[in-house]
Order: structure tokens, then C-alpha cells, then sequence
């Protein structure tokens, strides 16, 4: 028999290379990242936000090459800083509730009972809370808004989901005998978690967090849209689309909103393309058993 | 002092309903079983499904607490030991599982998954683990290269023999083996359990075999209790049981056994037939008014029967 490598990684690897959907997602979604991120670096944001009050609104030009705001704002300057913005709030977030989630979801199916049920309260406490509302709440309350504090609010209310998954998982898990067989050969509750469940769940936690970034993209987006994410002084894709809301830019100042709601679509995507191939090979592996 | 002497035991699992998750009542998996293993011999516990078969080994191993009763090894009672204290007496019972599938972690290559034990208990410089593991996966017929390979690159027979080479990694005395074959191909089967045998003699190994299969267990055990609901309802040497049982409920699991000769599948039937005919008229006989057997009776130094 061939010697064949079984890390979840490399499977998950081939199944997104051979899906030509997925791989060019990846590859346009890269490209996009690698400009946002390297363009930005170049970029000077106190610059972009400056007021021009002699070029407000103007149309595309060979030095505003996306037209400027009712501020007099280059566009594209803030696409990008916006871009960059959006994705890391998602990219934190998403990171972030994976940990809280992980730690905690394993930590209610590994041990059960008590524990178990005093965590799922708390979760289901925190699901039947009005999210958006509080996030109104928390944003007239909380005196320096910033990137940061809204990473923390927004993770402290979406680990919930990912808490339960995890937990649902390793309750399926922990019944299987070779948890039993560690238990036997004396190893301790951490190292079972840590070093023989958790690899066992790691193609499923790779593709519920990939699909979970498109969402956290959006979110901020949204909420931003709303008028409930980043203050006007941090460029996000969400504050330029909500220019929209005003109907002459929407019908007559294109440059304003498209590219930036263009530019989410791209992405979120993108990402759920990614994320459904990886899925697939999740749900493969789990077949071949 | 006998080598593991079970007292009593109880092993009742919660029944949660309601909306509140209350205990509503008890599943009576072990209900006051008690018997001894001697040191070097195999003792067979038999019994139809569910009966608590499986519930009493992982309850000795300490994978289920129980409810009541002593389990005493070396003169030490299991049940009363923390979990810390448990830790000692883990080298010395260790556990064969039934499916070979799921008792293997597939993340794991062979290497770690037998060294785990050893990474626990003593420490070992990488090179010497390895050899001390490749060691034991030759002893159990492997290919000392197979360390580096996973679990499933195996068969069911291959994956059985790796799953007792992490048992025997720390010298057990005692290794309780649930259904140890059952997953298993028919024709692999007995080579399994002569391997089995013969690491007995090798290693000084006390078994506590679990199966349902009488053919098995015949072919394995030097003692055996047959379980019901729970309890016990006869004890005895090999001897005893297949070739003079005492309990109704023996005799008809007995003749379930299915016969390979045709020429004598004919009277076997008619067999069946009559002791199924007494079961149904001595019922009352051999068992209590809720179904349940009696306490057993000692009827010779070595047979007991659950008869009132
Ligand atoms: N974790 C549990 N919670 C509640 N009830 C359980 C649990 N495990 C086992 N039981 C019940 O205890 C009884 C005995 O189960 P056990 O697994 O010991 O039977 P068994 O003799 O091994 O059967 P089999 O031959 O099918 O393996 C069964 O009625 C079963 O439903
Ligand atoms: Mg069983």
C-alpha cells in the first residue's frame, strides 16, 4: 500500500485546487488582499480623510481616479484603507469568536453534565439578547469607538454559535472509543481535548470559519451602512455604500457607492465560493471514513 | 488474596425526562454482580445484549463510576480511589475494545498511538520509545515499518492487533477485552483470539472476556458467569456450564448455539423446541415475580445457580 499523508490540511488543499471556481476565487481574492494591503501601507489615511472643499463630489479624473465624496474625499484612497478596515474587523472577529467558541464548546461537550449545562445557559442567555439593539446601545455608550472596541463587542456577542457546534461535535466525539482508550492509558483531560479531539474536528472548525469571515465582513459593512459601526474618521466599505442612502449620490454619483459595494460582493464571495469547497471535502473525508 | 474480586456492584444510570431534565428513574445496567478473577486465567462473561456486559469492564477499568459495591484489586478497592490515585493502578488493568475502528484515533500514526501510554507513564527518549514500540508491533505480527503509517492504511485484523499492542504497552496484569473479535471477519477471528492466547502465556495475563458468542467463549475461557438483566444467573467452570447447566435461562442460551453438523441439525431443533416448551412452563420456577432472577446458590466448590 502507498504510504499516503492524512493531514486534514492537505486534503482540504487539494479539493479547493481542483475546483476551478474555488481556485480562481482564491486567486482573485489574494490578489485583492495583496493590493488593499500593500497599497494601504503606501497610503496616508489622515490624508484621504481630509476635507477638500474644492473637489467635493467630483467625478472620476486622472488624479481622483474614483471621483471624490461630498467631502471632497478621494474615493479610491478610501477603498482601499476601507477594504483593509473591513477585512481585518472580520478577519479579528472571526478569529476571535473561533477561539472563545472552540475553547468553550470543548470544554461543554468534553466534560458534560454540570459544566455543560451551566455554559449552554449562559449561551442560550446571550442568544435571546437583542444584538443589534445592544450594539446601538454599546456605540452611544462606549466613549472611544474604534476598530478595537468594536472587535470586542461584536465577538462577545458571536462566539455563541460557534460554542455550540464545537460542543455538539465533541459530544458526538467523546463517545467514540478511542477517547476511552486515552482515558484507559492514563493521559490527561487537557491532552485528550487538546491533542486528540481537537485534530479530529479541525477540517470542520477550517470551513465553519471560513464561511463565518464572509459573514463578518458583511456584518461590518452592514452595521457600518447603518450608522452603527466605524465613525466617518476610519474609512470602512460600509461608510462608503451608506453615501447611498442619499438619492442624488445614488442616482447621479455612481462613483461614490459602486465600487464599494462591488467590492464586498467580490469578496464575501469569493470567500463563500472557498468555503464551499472546502465543505465538500469535509464532508468527503468524512465519508471515506 | 484473590487477584480481582468484584462485590456487589451496582452500576444504575440515570433516566433524565421533563422539562427540567429531572432524574425520572434508573436503567439497573448492574445490579449486584459479584465474582472473582484468579491470577492467569480467563474468566468469560456472557449474556444477550444489554444484559451489562460491556457496562461492568468499563466500570472495573474506571470509564463508569459505580453506583455501589467494591471492585478490590491487589486488596485495593477501585471505587474508592480519586481519580489521581486511580492513575497507579492504570498500568495494571488496561482495556481491548471492540470496534477497531473507532479505538484508533485516524489523526494518529501507529507510532504515537501505541507510545501514548508510554508517554505518560515513563520517560523515554525518542529513539528508545520507538524501539520499544516497534518491538511489540513485531510481537504482534506486524511489520516494524508499520509505525509510521495510519490507521487506516490497515485492516480490521491489523488494526485489532495494534490496538492490543497499546494494551500490553505497559505490562498490564489484567486486560479486559469487550468483544474483542466481533468487528472482525470470521476467518480472522480465530487467528485474533489464538494470538490472544498466546501473549496470555507470555506475558502472564488474566483476561476478563466479554462476548455474547458462546462459541467464543468456549474456546477462550477457563470460568464463566452468564449475565441477565443485570445479575447473575450461573457461574461455573467451562466444564459445568456447556456440559451440566443448572438455570433454565442457561440451557436455552445453550442450545441457541448454532450447529455446524448437518446430520445433527435435525435433533438439535428438536432440542431447541423442548427446552423452549420447559422455559415457557418452569418460567416462574427460575425467575421472581418482576422477571428477575434470584440470588445465587452455591452448589459445588465451583458451579452457583440463581434458584431460589
Ligand atoms: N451511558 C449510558 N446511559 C444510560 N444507559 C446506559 C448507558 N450505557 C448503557 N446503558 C444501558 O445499560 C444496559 C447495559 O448496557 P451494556 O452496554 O453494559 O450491555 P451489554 O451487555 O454490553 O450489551 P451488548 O452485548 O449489546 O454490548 C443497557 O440497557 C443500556 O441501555
Ligand atoms: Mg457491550
Amino acid at each position: 500500500m502507498k504510504k499516503t499523508e492524512y493531514s486534514p490540511f492537505s486534503v482540504l488543499w487539494r479539493e479547493v485546487v481542483k475546483d476551478k471556481l474555488a481556485l480562481s476565487s482564491l486567486l482573485l481574492l489574494s490578489l485583492i488582499l495583496f493590493i488593499v494591503y500593500g497599497a494601504s501601507i503606501v497610503l496616508d489615511q489622515e490624508e484621504i480623510v481630509k476635507v477638500d472643499l474644492l473637489s467635493i463630489y467630483s467625478p472620476p479624473s486622472a488624479e481622483h481616479w474614483l471621483g471624490t465624496d461630498y467631502g471632497g474625499r478621494d474615493i479610491l484612497g478610501q477603498l482601499i484603507i476601507g477594504a483593509r478596515n473591513s477585512f481585518t474587523i472580520g478577519l479579528a472577529i472571526t478569529l476571535l469568536t473561533g477561539l472563545i467558541g472552540l475553547t468553550i464548546g470543548l470544554i461543554a461537550g468534553y466534560f458534560g453534565g454540570v459544566i455543560d449545562n451551566i455554559i449552554m445557559r449562559i449561551i442560550d442567555f446571550i442568544l435571546i439578547l437583542p444584538f443589534l439593539m445592544l450594539v446601538i446601545v454599546f456605540v452611544a455608550i462606549v466613549p472611544k469607538y474604534n476598530v478595537f472596541t468594536f472587535i470586542l463587542i461584536m465577538s462577545a456577542f458571536l462566539w455563541t454559535g460557534k460554542a455550540r457546534l464545537i460542543r455538539a461535535k465533541v459530544l458526538a466525539e467523546r463517545e467514540l472509543d478511542y477517547v476511552s482508550a486515552s482515558k484507559t492509558l492514563g493521559t490527561p483531560d487537557w491532552k485528550i481535548i487538546v491533542r486528540e479531539i481537537l485534530p479530529n474536528l479541525s477540517s470542520i472548525i477550517i470551513v465553519n470559519l471560513t464561511l463565518n469571515l464572509a459573514g463578518n465582513i458583511g456584518i461590518e459593512s452592514g452595521l457600518s451602512y447603518l450608522g452603527f459601526g466605524l465613525p466617518e474618521s476610519t474609512p470602512s466599505l460600509g461608510t462608503l455604500v451608506s453615501y447611498a442612502t442619499n438619492p442624488d449620490v445614488l442616482q447621479n454619483k455612481w462613483w461614490v457607492w459602486l465600487p464599494a459595494s462591488v467590492l464586498i460582493l467580490v469578496m464575501m464571495l469569493c470567500i463563500n465560493f472557498i468555503g464551499q469547497a472546502l465543505k465538500r471535502a469535509a464532508d468527503a473525508r468524512q465519508r471515506l471514513g | 488474596m484473590t487477584f480481582l474480586r468484584v462485590n456487589q456492584l451496582k452500576v444504575h444510570y440515570p433516566v433524565r425526562g421533563g422539562f427540567f431534565r429531572k432524574v425520572i428513574g434508573h436503567v439497573k445496567a448492574v445490579d449486584g454482580i459479584s465474582f472473582e478473577l484468579k491470577k492467569g486465567e480467563t474468566y468469560g462473561l456472557v449474556g444477550e445484549s444489554g444484559c451489562g456486559k460491556t457496562t461492568t469492564g468499563r466500570t472495573i477499568i474506571g470509564l463508569v463510576k459505580a453506583t455501589a459495591g467494591e471492585i478490590l484489586f491487589d486488596g485495593k478497592d477501585l471505587t474508592k480511589l480519586s481519580r489521581r490515585e486511580f492513575v497507579q493502578y492504570r498500568k495494571d488493568i488496561q482495556m481491548i475494545f471492540q470496534d477497531p475502528y473507532s479505538s484508533l484515533n485516524p489523526r494518529k500514526r501507529v507510532l504515537d498511538i501505541v507510545a501514548e501510554p508510554l508517554r505518560n507513564f515513563e520517560k523515554l527518549s525518542p529513539q528508545e520509545e520507538k524501539r520499544k514500540v516497534q518491538g511489540l508491533i513485531e510481537k504482534v505480527g506486524l511489520h516494524s515499518d508499520s509505525v509510521y503509517k495510519y490507521p487506516h492504511e490497515f485492516s480490521g485484523g491489523q488494526r485489532q492487533r495494534i490496538g492490543i499492542a497499546r494494551a500490553l504497552t505497559l505490562n498490564p496484569k489484567l486486560i479486559i477485552a469487550d468483544e474483542p473479535v466481533s468487528a472482525l471477519d470470521v476467518s480472522v477471528q480465530a487467528q485474533v483470539l489464538n494470538f490472544m492466547k498466546d501473549i496470555q502465556k507470555e506475558f502472564q495475563l488474566t483476561y476478563l472476556f466479554i462476548s455474547h458468542d458462546l462459541g467464543i467463549i468456549r474456546h477462550m475461557c477457563d470460568r464463566i458467569g452468564i449475565m441477565y438483566r443485570g445479575q447473575f444467573v450461573e457461574e461455573g467452570t467451562k466444564d459445568e456450564i456447556f456440559h451440566d447447566p443448572k438455570h433454565i435461562y442457561t440451557k436455552r442460551l445453550l442450545a441457541s448455539i448454532p450447529n455446524a453438523d448437518p446430520l445433527r441439525r435435525q435433533e438439535q431443533q428438536k432440542l431447541r423446541q423442548q427446552i423452549e416448551k420447559d422455559y415457557e412452563q418452569l418460567y416462574s420456577r427460575y425467575f421472581d415475580a418482576e422477571g428477575r432472577v434470584y440470588p445465587l446458590k452455591r452448589i459445588s466448590e465451583t458451579h452457583s445457580v440463581a434458584i431460589p
